[in-house]
């Protein structure tokens, strides 16, 4: 028995958007019972297998490989170095950032072989790449790869990569900067902080991370000689972005790039790129003549999946005498790693940009966005993609300000809040906010969390010996506009009545088999058994986005939508001819075509007698701005640093929602992820020698599900205009609003003992620490 | 992991006949410790010898003042165990915070105790108790067994057989839990026994220690307050990325006064 009522016909005669569904996803009994496909699950005939020999050093110079005596190893088919990488000319990778920075500057983006040449310049660097007849004599052979490395000294933090006479990375990129971005007036900043009566200033840490999805990176790839072409099967967020940056990187056209893609484990932005790996498969796929697959461990993923975030934020707000808003300063630091990524450039100037004025009115703002190298993993988008960040330094700018103030932080919020009558708002560094309603979602997530209870829940836990506290975040953010100018949706009718719906935007776990299952069952007034969503389909050549940047919905699921409708007036024409009427004459409901009064009619699987009944349709959706405020509450024990999530309650505008359980499954996870970064993550290398601290997970702390209590989501939506679901989008919302909803409540706790700056992640050991030092004083 | 030979043995006896002629064969039990080794090739040896499933290695017994527990027997056998709740209670529930439900039910106590693990959960249980570690060779005092970190007096090709464990007048176990690995960042035994009070630290330091100056105290006044002001050098804890030398040493004395509050 299905969990899904959509049988009832009636009821979706004119459904629009979907109210509440808490059904089991279509997908999740296959991820759940193991029988998803995911990379490591493709294996082609006659495969070989890769290893790559990794650099064990963070900053050296190449003075030798000698692969002598793996070559020799039995079963190795080819050993492949950085001379082979430039043979091939693979010494590039695409970057996003393609306008310029500050005076006009450009950016800098040295050359990147596809395997190291002359340098390593992270920990895990490639070096090598064996290819042998099984995985075992692939490891094997790459133990007897022996390199010679002269050390050179090792940066791994922005102020130590800028300092006078640093160790240089990149030749072509001094002072290892490699881009220099700002937006907004720096003379108009300036006039506010003179003027002001009140700056808040504070230096904050957004620290690195890394993603870890559960499925461990992997590709196989098989050269197809005779068509001359790559098939490349690997775990991605979108076939098309992944196939543009391959073909960058390798000069192979795009059309002779084929992606392939089923289930993918987790992405987070991680899978967003690119990688080394994939390029060097290609060249060996096509000179060997044999597939060759590579399924990354865990190790190595920690030393060369993209990391996120880590990012050093100076901002300073400067507000009047009644507490408004003048001005806001950011001075930003992003840490690239050792080369740059796809999005992690983008992602720490344009996002931020975009939204630095947060929710609120401020006359003022000036960033300035320095990108710097330094001898780590680099750095990519990662879930929010610098949305999270700029909202973690103006949320805790903000309830910093009130706590110096002597201000209720709700209070100070709605002083300077964007009015609903201000929209469409364009802010001072050029975004137009479509609309939000912060008022009425603030005052709503008072009364979910019982603002007004606190101080007697705080008196409670004090009786107990424990350091209560609370935090607002109020936040906004733009979603990705994506990287190709349409999102194109085909869908077509099989003779079965099964509608098939093919999407680039990909899922990596959200659900979009369902969503938009349930997005075409409701135009077409079909059951969502009826209705398939295939993702990761080359065949149908679709010019589309990948997921990411919370825009998936609002993209590929509103040209569902459009698909469907365009589906139904297609076939209005044919079943006109069928039922020998105008066109005008025909009605459509259900899945069949009837005119009035007449008990004739056309199924739409009627139209699929002779071969599919399909079409093809396509929007260009921009950014939308979800918005929405978290309130948390936390409780810590002083005696041991350890804190408590008291509460979590949640108040976003995700435009229209579809599927109330996949936005509540969405904010969980992004919630879950933000409380790990704000309470445990942290990628740590060693000062001095550039070694990787936290290279697996008894170093690198994840969060468990047992940190979270009940959340309380509640909707808030606001339509958008943008696209025809009126939806907004909500991956990222989670991220954006918990890092400082959570920082803001441990500051809250920690202040009254005189605590007035900590850093994430709030650590048991760090808490415990700042307590125990703010004591003795 | 390298290629290697595994060998389900099918007595005690061939298990100690195969480590003697093969000096680069390995014991294990659970593996959990190893495997993970072997899977990053951090160790190569010639042959795995089996034993977690010899019969004459597993159960769990009471009698006469002692719990004694088959070397071969799984941390979830020994959390659940009715036997062991009611001889040492505090014990079944140390063995209830292992690692996660997997490595609990692969895991056994005679691999932990012989691993000595500096942050494992059991070398306090052992050592706190005073229990014996009985060989197929000989008896070991826990206080003489544990020897600093990953080193115990086993000698080459003993195997642990059993671990007997003298029932206390009441005993507990307070763990604070490595945010990243869930082992213990400091976990204290405190137990009253007819010899007196035992106090043992693990995760804290380079290996399981007794808290002498705590065990004095104690025994003029059996209150957690007792130990509020005793000396606990923090210069003997560990220091890494995860936490400081004095947090380590705070969590000693707190995870000690939390133990105390739960004696039973």
């Amino acid at each position: 028995m299905s969990p899904f009522q959509y049988t009832d016909f009636p009821e979706l005669a004119n459904v629009d958007t979907h109210t509440a569904h808490h059904g089991n996803r279509l997908e999740d009994l296959r991820l759940v019972t193991g029988t998803g496909k995911y990379t490591a699950d493709w294996n082609l005939p006659g495969q070989l297998y890769a290893c790559f020999v990794r650099s064990d050093r963070a900053h050296a110079e190449i003075v030798s490989v000698d692969v002598s005596g793996a070559r020799q190893h039995p079963g190795v088919a080819r050993v492949y170095t950085g001379e082979d990488a430039l043979r091939a000319g693979y010494d590039k990778f695409f970057v996003i950032v393609n306008w310029p920075g500050r005076g006009g500057e450009h950016m800098k983006k040295p050359a990147r072989p596809s395997l190291a040449v002359g340098k390593v310049r992270h920990v895990g660097d490639a070096v090598a790449m064996v290819i042998a007849d099984s995985p075992v004599a692939a490891q094997d052979a790459a133990e007897l790869v022996t390199v010679e490395y002269r050390d050179l000294p090792a940066v791994v933090t922005v102020e130590e990569a800028m300092a006078e006479g640093a160790p240089q990375l990149h030749d072509d990129a001094p002072g290892n900067l490699s881009f220099d971005f700002e937006g907004g007036s720096e003379d108009a900043v300036k006039a506010a902080l003179a003027n002001a009566a009140h700056v808040t200033r504070a230096r904050l840490e957004i620290t690195r991370v890394a993603p870890s999805p559960l499925e461990l990176r992997a590709s196989n790839v098989e050269y197809d000689a005779q068509a001359d072409v790559y098939h490349v099967y690997t775990c991605i967020q979108g076939i098309n972005m992944l196939r543009k940056q391959l073909s960058f990187a390798t000069d192979v056209p795009e059309e002779k790039i084929i992606v392939h893609a089923q289930d993918v484990g987790g992405s987070f932005g991680q899978r967003s790129a690119a990688y080394p790996e994939h390029c060097m498969q290609m060249l060996a796929a096509r000179e060997l003549g044999k597939p060759v697959k590579w399924v990354s461990t865990r190790a190595e993923g920690f030393m060369t999946d993209t990391h996120g975030r880590a990012n050093t934020v100076t901002g300073e707000l400067a507000l009047d005498r009644d507490g408004k808003f003048l001005g806001l300063r950011i001075d930003w630091l992003a840490d690239m790693g050792a080369y740059l990524s796809a999005t992690g450039s983008a992602s720490h100037t344009r996002n931020p940009n975009a939204c630095m004025t947060g929710v609120y009115r401020i006359p003022a703002l000036y960033g300035r966005f320095r990108l710097i190298f330094t001898n780590t993993v680099p750095v990519a988008a990662y879930r929010g993609a610098g949305r999270p960040d700029i909202a973690y330094v103006i949320e805790r700018l903000v309830s910093q300000a009130a706590a110096e103030l002597k201000l209720d932080p709700a209070e100070l919020r709605r002083r300077n809040f964007l009015p609903p009558e201000a929209f469409p708002y364009k802010t001072p560094t050029g975004s137009t906010y479509e609309n939000a309603d912060m008022p009425a979602i603030l005052e709503k997530a008072l009364g979910l969390a019982d603002w007004k209870g606190f101080p007697k829940r705080r008196a409670q836990s004090e009786k107990q010996g424990k350091l209560r506290g609370i935090g607002i975040a109020t936040v906004i953010e733009n979603t990705g506009a994506g990287l190709f100018p349409k999102d194109q949706v085909a869908i077509e009718c099989g003779a079965d009545g099964t509608v098939t719906a093919y999407t680039v935007a990909h899922s990596s776990g959200q659900g979009h088999e369902t969503t938009f299952a349930m997005v075409i069952a409701g135009a077409l007034g079909i059951p969502i058994e009826k209705v398939r969503v295939r993702e990761g389909i080359h065949d149908k050549g679709l010019i589309g986005n990948h997921t990411g940047g919370s825009r998936s919905l609002v993209g590929a699921g509103s040209v569902c939508k459009l698909a469907a409708q365009k589906l139904i007036e297609q076939g209005r024409s044919r079943a006109a001819e069928e039922l020998d009427v105008e066109p005008s004459q025909v009605e459509y409901s259900h899945g069949a075509f009837h005119t009035r009064g007449s008990k004739k009619h056309v199924r739409l699987a009627d139209l699929a007698k002779n071969g599919p009944f399909a079409t093809m349709t396509e929007a260009s959706v921009g950014s939308t701005f979800p918005n929405g405020c978290h309130i948390a509450e936390v409780e810590i024990d002083p005696e041991t640093g350890t804190t408590r999530i008291a509460a979590y309650n949640t108040v976003d505008d995700a435009g229209n929602v579809i599927n109330h359980s996949v936005v509540e499954g969405q904010v969980h996870g992004a919630v879950m992820q933000g409380a790990g970064q704000i309470f445990c993550e942290k990628v740590v290398y060693d000062q001095d020698t550039g070694q990787l601290m936290t290279g697996s997970f008894m170093d690198y702390c994840m969060p468990r599900a047992g940190m979270l209590p009940d959340i309380h989501i509640v909707d808030h939506p606001l339509p958008s205009g943008n696209n025809a679901l009126g939806a907004k989008g909500v991956g990222e919302a989670g991220c954006t609003a918990s890092l400082p909803a959570l920082a803001n409540a441990m500051m809250d706790a920690l202040r009254p003992l005189g605590i007035q700056h900590l850093d994430m992640p709030f650590t048991p050991a760090t808490v415990w620490g700042a307590i125990r030092a703010a004591r003795k004083n | 992991m390298y290629a290697l030979n595994y060998v389900k043995v099918k007595s005690l006896a061939e298990a100690a006949k195969m480590l003697a002629s093969n000096p680069e064969a390995k014991l294990m039990a659970g593996g959990m410790t190893l495997v993970p080794t072997l899977k990053q090739r951090l160790a190569q040896p010639s042959h795995l010898v089996d034993i977690g499933a010899l019969p004459e290695l597993r159960g769990i017994t009471a009698k006469a003042g002692t719990l004694t527990i088959g070397a071969a027997t799984k941390h979830h056998d020994v959390a659940t165990s009715a036997v062991a709740k009611k001889a040492i209670p505090s014990l079944a529930y140390l063995a209830g915070l292992i690692g996660d439900p997997q490595v609990r039910n692969l895991g056994t106590i005679g691999g932990s105790v012989a691993n000595n693990d500096p942050a494992a959960d059991y070398p306090a249980a052992v050592l706190g108790l005073g229990a014996t570690v009985v060989t197929n060779k000989r008896e070991i005092a826990a206080d003489d067994y544990f020897q600093g970190m990953f080193t115990t007096a086993l000698e080459e090709g003993e195997i642990i057989t059993r671990i007997v464990f003298p029932v206390p007048r009441r005993a507990a176990y307070a763990k604070f839990a490595h945010p990243a690995s869930g082992y213990a960042m400091a976990g204290v035994f405190v137990a009253q026994t007819s010899d007196g009070t035992r106090v043992a630290v693990t995760g804290a330091g380079p290996g399981v220690f007794r808290w002498k100056a705590a065990e004095t105290a104690l025994g003029k006044n059996p209150k957690a307050a007792a130990i509020e002001g005793v000396a606990l050098d923090a210069g003997e804890m560990n220091e890494d990325i995860h936490a400081t030398r004095e947090y380590r040493a705070n969590l000693v004395r707190v995870m000690a006064k939390r133990a105390i509050a739960q004696l039973r």
